[in-house]
């Protein structure tokens, strides 16, 4: 039996002759790119021939190869059938996929909105000379209803594409073009944003990249930028469009540029955000969501070009915007609950986004309710002492012990801060060593024996108490910092209560707790629960789903189907306004207390003695 | 029986200690040995929620306990209120309050409005989401000392100077003072707008419309 051995790890593999390379490779489990399933038209199989005969270039194989490619011995793999014993080597190397992929994703019906046809373009002559318009007609009834796609429009005869958005012809191309397709799945997140350049042919995340919302320059949160354009009347909402615009503009053309996809190729790109970021994105009046009663401009989906944007794509590329609720519940967290599959859950399931505001999504056997809650920015590190964002020296997680303070820095660094999940982190060890009573009091020192480790971190200076946890810097977790925890937890266990008291479900027929987004996702059960963001008694039924919203504008994009089912579940959901609700004020204080402290009354030393 | 002096400090320690339940009993038992109701009030419960502030003040004490705090001290005066005799005749100052129009976050405001109530002050509550000629309507209306505002929205803010603006045109802005307080506001936008002071807390602003009165006093008195 011949032999195929792959350089330079020389694993050797042996294969009976009959098959292609790429069914050989993969069945041995050799790691070989192949989004169209070995049908020939990705030509993303290479690998690189050393040694050994094999048959020789098809034209058609030459075809997918890059010049110079031919005489390193680059072969794809799907076309060609060794016979003899060969050595190879691998191009690609398996990559880290990212949250997209690794997240949580349903099962959806793919068909894309996009599509691609082939048509053979015969040349006007002097006997007909016909409009190429006209020639054009046939591809699309009544031709395209832009005037702008004329400006784009090839000339050449012969074998041509042509694109479409649902039936509606957005571009002619020259040549055969149908294995280039691509478009843009974003979240737009009033801190981050998530730009991901998938293939629409195969479904396949080809890269992804994240940012800092560039609207930050006008404010922090959702409603400072609101501020903002009632500030800034005349040119607010245009500079936030276009700060937005901007930024996804760059974002993709990296993208573009690494991948090596022609924008020109992009035809369509669909974002999920909340109802503010929609309203700046198409530079409409985000005003009437900053006052109550909290009016939107528009809820529903939406489809335009995306030229109208100035985003950078094929001319005739479209935006699809999926839809929202509400002010406060918007395409994000529909693109979350469609993720979650909250419209098809038996069971009563919560979905959670916890941010600045935290929006919470009660499933009732399939009814869906949904709130909103101002969290406020502590979680995220802001109004904290030693507050911080994620990033390199931020402590993101803590434990004491009767030995000593244990800290997990990102980046591994000397610590400089406290960041969203390090914060809760201290809080929770606090409730838990008994530094932090239920009501979110610091114990007093005197009620600490002598010799305590406890008294080793607390720190009392008159009635300013604190617990140190490094110093040079000093990173201290304060009374105050604890009372912006308590305000933000409160806010989102009374959400929380809310729903399930207006649905009429007790606490126990929960079934399943559902955290959504990039910073629930770094929220540790016994953080959640040890701090009572999330009650007690739900251990062990949380599960992460990683940023859902990303993961709803890819399916968005690859599935006009799950377009239609996300716009049934937005108009389905129900949402009930948490401020004006009847008795939220006693909820709410009920909710700032801290769950029981569980004090492992660890007498430290003096056990030994 | 126990002196009136006991008594005081159990209904002190009613409202302080949170129990909201048993004050009722001890304002009973009160006025039964027939004490004067109006020390059993500023004596007994506003002194218990003095203490309370205290304890706000040392950060031992947060929303949920001033909260509880006043309930005690409201169930106290509902026993006690009824045997004041007509000669509370001490003027109380009146504080027109609310949320202004575009926000319906309350909790802040509330705390503002038992803390003035605790300390002697007339509140007249607009509520939340309260259009803005209503401030101006009512503190005309009761001839008010002081007009508060709050909100937790940096959209509504702006509302705050229209408010002063409004007071200005009717003519009355020199017969009372504007504090304005919420998580978005400073001291700055305070001075900003022109309003005659900002505190940060319900405690704090107690003190803000003790001063701001006390000025006033001294400033009618010269």
């Amino acid at each position: 039996m011949p032999e195929i051995t792959i350089m330079p790890e020389e694993i050797k593999i042996p294969y009976e002759p009959g098959e292609n390379l790429l069914e050989i490779l993969l069945r041995a489990g050799a790691f070989v790119e192949n989004p169209c399933n070995g049908r020939g038209v990705c030509g993303k199989c290479k690998i690189k021939h050393q040694k050994g005969l094999l048959p020789p270039f098809s034209e058609e194989e030459q075809s997918f190869l890059n010049a110079g490619e031919e005489d390193i011995g680059v072969r794809l793999s799907c076309m060609v059938e060794p016979r003899e014993d060969i050595t190879i080597e691998l191009m690609q190397k398996e990559k880290e996929h990212d949250v997209l992929t690794t997240g949580f994703i349903p099962k959806f019906k793919k068909r894309p909105a996009i599509k691609k046809e082939t048509f053979f373009l015969s040349p006007p002559t002097l006997e007909n000379q016909i409009a190429y318009e006209d020639i054009m007609a046939f591809a699309s009834e009544g031709g395209p209803a832009d005037w702008r796609f004329l400006q784009h429009l090839p000339q050449n005869p012969g074998t041509c594409t042509a694109v479409y958005s649902g039936e509606k012809l957005i571009a002619v191309e020259s040549g055969d073009t149908t294995g280039q397709m691509y478009g843009f799945a974003i979240d737009i997140g009033t801190t981050t944003v998530v730009v991901a350049l998938i293939d629409l042919v195969t479904g396949e995340e080809l890269g992804a990249e994240a940012a800092i919302n560039a609207q930050k320059n006008y404010g922090l949160d959702v409603l400072t930028r609101i501020a903002y354009i009632l500030e800034h009347p005349v040119f607010g909402r245009k500079q936030l469009q276009a700060a937005i615009v901007d930024s996804l503009n760059d974002m993709m053309r990296v993208l573009c540029e690494s991948v090596g996809v022609d924008p020109g190729r992009i035809y369509e790109i669909t974002v999920a955000a909340n109802c503010t970021m929609l309203h700046l994105l198409l530079g409409v009046d985000a005003v009437g969501l900053g006052k109550a009663p909290y009016a939107p401009v528009f809820t529903r989906s939406k489809n335009i070009p995306a030229a109208d944007l100035g985003l950078i794509a094929s001319p005739g590329a479209r935006v699809y915007c999926l839809p929202s609720v509400s002010a406060y519940i918007g395409a994000d967290i529909v693109a979350g609950a469609y993720v979650a599959e909250l419209d098809k859950q038996k069971d009563n399931v919560l979905f959670i986004d916890i941010g600045t505001n935290g929006e919470i999504v009660l499933s009732h056997q399939g009814r869906l309710l949904s709130c909103s809650c101002a969290a406020g920015p502590a979680l995220e590190g802001m109004n904290i002492s030693a507050g911080m964002r994620a990033a390199a020296g931020a402590i993101e997680d803590v434990k004491i012990s009767p030995s000593g303070v244990e800290l997990k820095v990102i980046g591994g660094k000397k610590p400089i801060g406290l960041c969203g999940s390090g914060i809760l982190a201290a809080v929770r060890e606090l409730l838990l060593h008994g530094l932090v009573r239920k009501n979110g009091a610091f114990v007093k020192k005197i009620i600490l024996p002598g010799d305590d480790y406890r008294n080793n971190i607390m720190v009392e200076e008159g009635n300013k108490r604190s617990v140190r946890f490094a110093e040079q810097p000093e990173i201290s977790i304060t009374q105050g910092d604890v009372r912006q925890v308590q305000l933000a937890k409160g806010a989102i266990l009374s959400g929380f209560h809310a729903l399930l008291a207006k649905a009429g479900i007790p606490m126990d027929e929960l079934d399943k707790v559902m955290i959504a987004g990039q910073f629930g996702a770094h929220l540790p059960e016994e953080s959640l629960v040890g701090t009572g963001i999330l009650p007690q008694g739900l251990e062990g039924k949380i599960v992460y789903i990683g940023n859902s919203s990303k993961t709803g504008a890819y399916i968005a994009l690859m599935s006009v189907e799950a377009r239609k089912e996300m716009e049934k579940l937005a108009k389905e959901m129900d949402y009930m306004e948490l401020s004006a609700s009847e008795g939220y004020q006693k909820l709410f204080v009920e909710c700032l207390q801290f769950p029981y402290s569980r004090v492992r009354h660890q007498k430290s030393q003096a056990v030994g003695r | 029986m126990k002196s009136q002096q006991d008594l005081l400090m159990v209904l002190s320690d009613c409202v302080v200690d949170m129990e909201d339940d048993s004050v009722s009993e001890v304002a009973e038992e009160y006025i039964a040995a027939g004490y004067p109701a109006l020390d059993g009030i500023l004596k007994g419960l506003v002194d218990g929620m003095q203490k309370a502030a205290d304890l706000y003040e040392q950060q031992e004490y947060f929303i949920p306990e001033l909260l509880v705090c006043a309930d005690a001290m409201y169930n106290g005066l509902d026993v006690l209120r009824p045997h004041l005799e007509q000669a509370d005749s001490s003027k109380k100052h009146k504080v027109v309050i609310g949320v202004v129009e575009g926000d319906t976050h309350d909790i802040g405001k509330n705390l503002v409005k038992i803390m003035l109530e605790a300390a002697g002050y007339e509140t007249y509550d607009l509520g939340r989401d309260v259009a803005l000629h209503r401030f101006i309507d009512k503190a005309k209306e009761v001839d008010a000392d002081v007009v508060a505002m709050s909100t937790l929205m940096s959209t509504t803010m702006p509302g705050m100077g229209e408010v002063i603006e409004l007071l200005k045109a009717a003519g009355i802005r020199n017969r009372v003072k504007v504090i304005i307080g919420g998580a978005p506001i400073s001291l700055a936008f305070a001075q900003k707008i022109g309003a005659d002071g900002y505190s940060a807390n319900a405690v704090d602003a107690v003190k803000l419309v003790d001063r701001l009165i006390g000025d006033e006093a001294v400033v009618l008195g010269a």
